[in-house]
């Protein structure tokens, strides 16, 4: 009902977005017949390799912090190649990491469980299971700290001793280390009011009264102050993490599933002292990523390999291992939300405490970004965030769809309808009253264009029969912005071939959101030829030219437009074209004023759902997502996109949560951790919202955060105040609203009225 | 121990030993990457081939129990089958890393009649996982192809 007729409604407007590809007749894909990805006539970086290669399994710590005092190889057959820290020292490899300088490819002091510690090297897998099976670590064992909060505390133990920034380009921002702490890097935004007080360098408790900024709050007559927890989730890409290496004359070789592959061009060089030229990075379709491949993750040490033994070596991760490789960051987001009477918005405070785990990664631009999506897509007159990237001893957490943007949105939002129950005004009225529209200023000083809040939310809500100041019983919605990496650069290369087809160069790695396809159908377009004439390489750095990144959704935006240029280029020299675009900005660390995001991802969620008040189970009839595409290029992938991102975060808000017991993950496998399946997915509908003319937005993210707040509004309306996700049936029910108060209809709300 | 497996119509040989498991015979022996390994633990159907046009995971699968029937993996599906052409027609992958293995589930359903809706569709793909999220229209694609 609902649902079949948002799909028609969403099917409707596919058909007029379908735009200017030249597909033939009944096909959905610029490939000639079957697509390949049905009957497995593509190689993944697991499915190839190269002859003679051995395999490398990597040994783990099984203590969360201390020292390896020792390794017992006696039982290792002679031919097995065993390799410990001493041959990282040995080939003199500096430490490294994409945002802070904290990694070392094999390390003496393991940080959490599941470190690498050693490896050995055999010339079947078998024997390689074999040999890691056989070498027996004594360490000696150091105290741990898992929790945040308890990792900002003032005493509490660090896990790294000192900080030290990275300088690879991976680090696009001024990094604000806190040095004594565990904090490797602290973002902050102040709006103008709010610059240049005396404050704490770090704040470490929950129900800290925040005296300098209180001022903000002075004109609010009611104020929010709640914290909301998010834990550590997976990324669960079907396809592990496979790498494969070579040295061919002095130059490193590696073909690998990765999203990343400039940046692991220019981190191998670093780490083996090579020129960036002398290291290439081959990148097949990925089996998935989500962001589990970004940056160094298996590369480093199966190149150390493939250079100590003098052979191709391969390093396929277990399902355990690829569990434990990179997490999403557990985080505790502190909201304090103040309103007029009148429901206008007045100031925002966050306090975003992000679990980087033992390593920083791209932590830090985890916590940024964490620290402005959780602003929102509203007006204000103070805004003050702080987010702090924390180390501790569990698994590195690391780019994860969504981008931090999840567990912040989640506090925030739910914030949003505390406050609209404070006041008594309509949920959705409430957002409508404060929305950025077009023209108005964010936080960052930003001025906003191209924005659609306002249409998405109204979307939203009429997709669950929301009424204005009706019942809204079961009933909840969420809205949200999310910036794109900022700054960026996209370069593509046209090159026109002997047969009369165009071949399109770029660095756009494909891992199912059809990168290929994208450049294929825009190349037919801009090139005015039929799709059959174009053919994409593999991203390959020795041919394809520089492109920072396949993340944050920026990909589809920010290639096009090189693609265009680069055609443009072509269609007027001739048979080769050149295409280059830049986005700038950035934001200073200190105020979060700059530019956060060149473009907005824009979009809203809906659920309607029952809770069973003896189970505490949640029964979804309708979860809806309204995602702003601007211009669709492939709208059968851009509805795969949006369903994805809203089936991932449907996991997150529901069940999906990885467990610890003293840092060791009790849960590493998909019996134990559940993620989505068909039975999962029958209220789901939605819509990509496209404007005649507009350009090209990234969709590959945008409907994972507003999913679980929009389903715990839905859950408060029925009184269960949750603060944690996921929402459980455990979780729900300690969230009941007692029998014996009359309380206020969303449990209980922590703060006081404002002056 | 020496197996012959007869896989998608030919005879495999292949000196392994006993508890191998069948993926790895297909995968390593068989020159065959239809079938692949996600899970392990036989839960998340990436491993799906067809035993007598049962569906199995192969990952769980000792390969000797596979003697004596007809493995059918992705391979050995002729891109006109009616399933196939229904996945491609409703644009129903992404990663694709999956999709062999809701193929060949898709296939033994619609063969054996328990496609007759979208919620029989929904029950019988309960355990073949999709990170992407790709299951609406991989349940459209089926649906169809039961028609």
């Amino acid at each position: 009902m609902n649902t079949s007729t948002a799909r028609a409604r969403r099917d409707q407007d596919n058909n007029e977005g379908t735009g200017n590809a030249r597909l033939r007749p009944g096909e959905t894909s610029a490939v000639q017949g079957v697509n390949p990805r049905i009957t497995a006539g593509i190689r993944y970086a697991t499915d190839g390799g190269i002859p003679g290669e051995w395999h490398l399994r990597i040994i783990r710590s099984s203590v969360p912090a201390g020292r390896v005092t020792g390794f017992q190889t006696a039982l290792l057959d002679d031919e097995i190649i065993f390799l410990t820290p001493d041959d990282v020292d040995a080939a003199g490899l500096p430490a490294f990491g994409c945002q802070i300088a904290d990694q070392t490819v094999l390390t003496r002091e393991p940080k959490f469980v599941g470190d690498a510690i050693a490896a050995v090297l055999a010339p079947t897998l078998a024997a390689a299971r074999i040999a890691a099976s056989l070498v027996e670590v004594s360490y000696e064992r150091a105290p741990a700290v898992f929790d945040e909060m308890a990792a900002i505390a003032p005493d509490a133990l660090l896990v790294h001793r000192s900080h030290a920034t990275s300088e690879s380009d991976s680090a696009y921002f001024d990094m604000r280390p806190q040095d004594g702490t565990n904090v490797c890097h602290r973002f902050r935004i102040r709006t103008a009011a709010l610059q240049g007080r005396q404050e704490p360098n770090v704040i470490t408790e929950l129900d800290d009264s925040d005296t300098a900024l209180a001022d903000a709050f002075a004109q609010a007559d009611v104020i929010i102050d709640e914290v909301f927890h998010t834990p550590a989730a997976a990324h669960v890409p079907m396809e592990p993490h496979a790498t494969n290496a070579q040295w061919v004359e002095g130059r490193l070789e590696v073909v690998t599933g990765t999203q990343t592959p400039f940046n692991m061009r220019q981190d191998l060089a670093h780490i083996f002292g090579l020129a960036a030229d002398d290291v290439r990075i081959v990148v097949p379709p990925m089996g998935g990523a989500f962001g589990a491949k970004t940056f160094i993750r298996t590369e480093a040490i199966t190149a150390l390999a493939a250079r100590v033994s003098g052979r191709p070596v391969r390093c396929v991760l277990d399902r355990d291992e690829v569990f434990n490789e990179v997490t999403r960051h557990p985080s505790t987001v502190r909201i304090r939300l103040g309103a007029k009477a009148d429901g206008t918005f007045v100031a925002k405070r966050i306090w975003a405490y992000v679990n980087t785990g033992a390593y920083a990664d791209c932590g830090p631009g985890v916590a940024q970004k964490m620290g402005y999506a959780g602003v929102g897509p509203y007006r204000f007159e103070h805004v003050a965030v702080d987010s702090y990237c924390i180390y501790t001893n569990l698994p590195p957490g690391g780019a994860f769809r969504g981008y931090g943007a999840m567990q912040s949105v989640w506090a925030s939002e739910r914030a949003v309808d505390l406050l609209a129950d404070r006041l008594g005004i309509d949920a959705v009225e409430l957002r409508r009253q404060n929305l950025l529209r077009e023209g108005d200023t964010f936080c960052t000083g930003e001025v906003m264009h191209d924005s659609h809040f306002e249409e998405l939310l109204d979307d939203a809500a009429s997709a669950v029969g929301w009424e204005k100041d009706g019942d809204r019983a079961g009933k909840g919605v969420a809205i949200m912005l999310k910036g794109m990496q900022t700054p960026s650069k996209a370069e593509a290369r046209i090159q026109l071939l002997p047969d009369g087809r165009y071949e399109v160069q770029a660095g756009t790695a494909d891992m199912g959101q059809g990168a290929s396809e994208m450049l294929t159908r825009l190349a037919a377009e801009y090139l005015k030829c039929d799709v059959d004439q174009i053919v994409v390489c593999t991203p390959d750095t020795d041919r394809v030219p520089y492109d920072t990144r396949t993340t944050s959704s920026r990909s589809t935006h920010m290639m096009s437009r090189a693609l265009a240029d680069a055609a443009q280029d072509l269609l007027q020299h001739g048979t080769v074209g050149h295409g280059y675009v830049s986005n700038d900005g950035g934001l200073d660390p200190d105020t979060g004023q700059g530019v956060a995001s060149s473009h907005w991802h824009q979009g809203s969620a809906a659920a309607s759902l029952d809770v069973d008040e003896e189970t505490g189970v949640i029964t979804l009839r309708t979860l809806y997502a309204s995602s702003y595409a601007g211009k669709v290029v492939n709208p059968h992938g851009a509805d795969l996109q949006n369903e994805g991102s809203m089936i991932l975060g449907l996991g997150s808000a529901l069940f999906e949560e990885l467990q610890f017991s003293d840092g060791q993950m009790t849960n590493p496998n998909l019996s134990d951790y559940n993620i989505a399946s068909a039975l999962d997915v029958v209220s789901i509908s939605h819509k990509v919202m496209q404007i005649p003319g507009a350009e090209v937005h990234g969709l590959g993210e945008t409907a994972v955060p507003p999913v679980p707040p929009a389903i715990g509004n839905a859950v408060a309306s029925f009184g269960y105040h949750v603060t944690r996700l996921p929402m459980t049936p455990e979780r729900v029910l300690a969230a009941a609203p007692s029998h014996e108060q009359a309380s206020p209809p969303v449990g209980h709300i922590q703060g006081e009225e404002g002056a | 121990m020496n197996l012959a497996l007869r896989v998608n119509g030919r005879t495999i040989h292949a000196d392994v030993e006993p508890e191998t498991m069948l993926v790895d015979v297909l995968r390593e022996h068989a020159g065959l990457t239809g079938p692949r390994v996600t899970c392990g633990v036989g839960l998340c159907g990436t491993c799906t081939v067809l035993m007598d046009e049962q569906p199995v995971s192969a990952c769980i699968l000792m390969a000797p129990l596979a003697q004596g029937t007809e493995i059918t993996t992705i391979e050995g599906i002729p891109e006109d089958d009616a399933v196939v052409r229904c996945f491609d027609r409703h644009h129903a992958f992404q990663c694709g890393f999956c999709i062999p293995g809701m193929v060949l589930t898709g296939r033994a359903m619609v063969a054996e009649g328990h496609a007759a809706d979208r919620e029989e569709i929904r029950e019988g793909l309960g355990g073949n996982l999709c990170r992407c999220g790709c299951y609406l229209k991989i349940i459209d694609a089926i649906e169809e192809a039961a028609q």
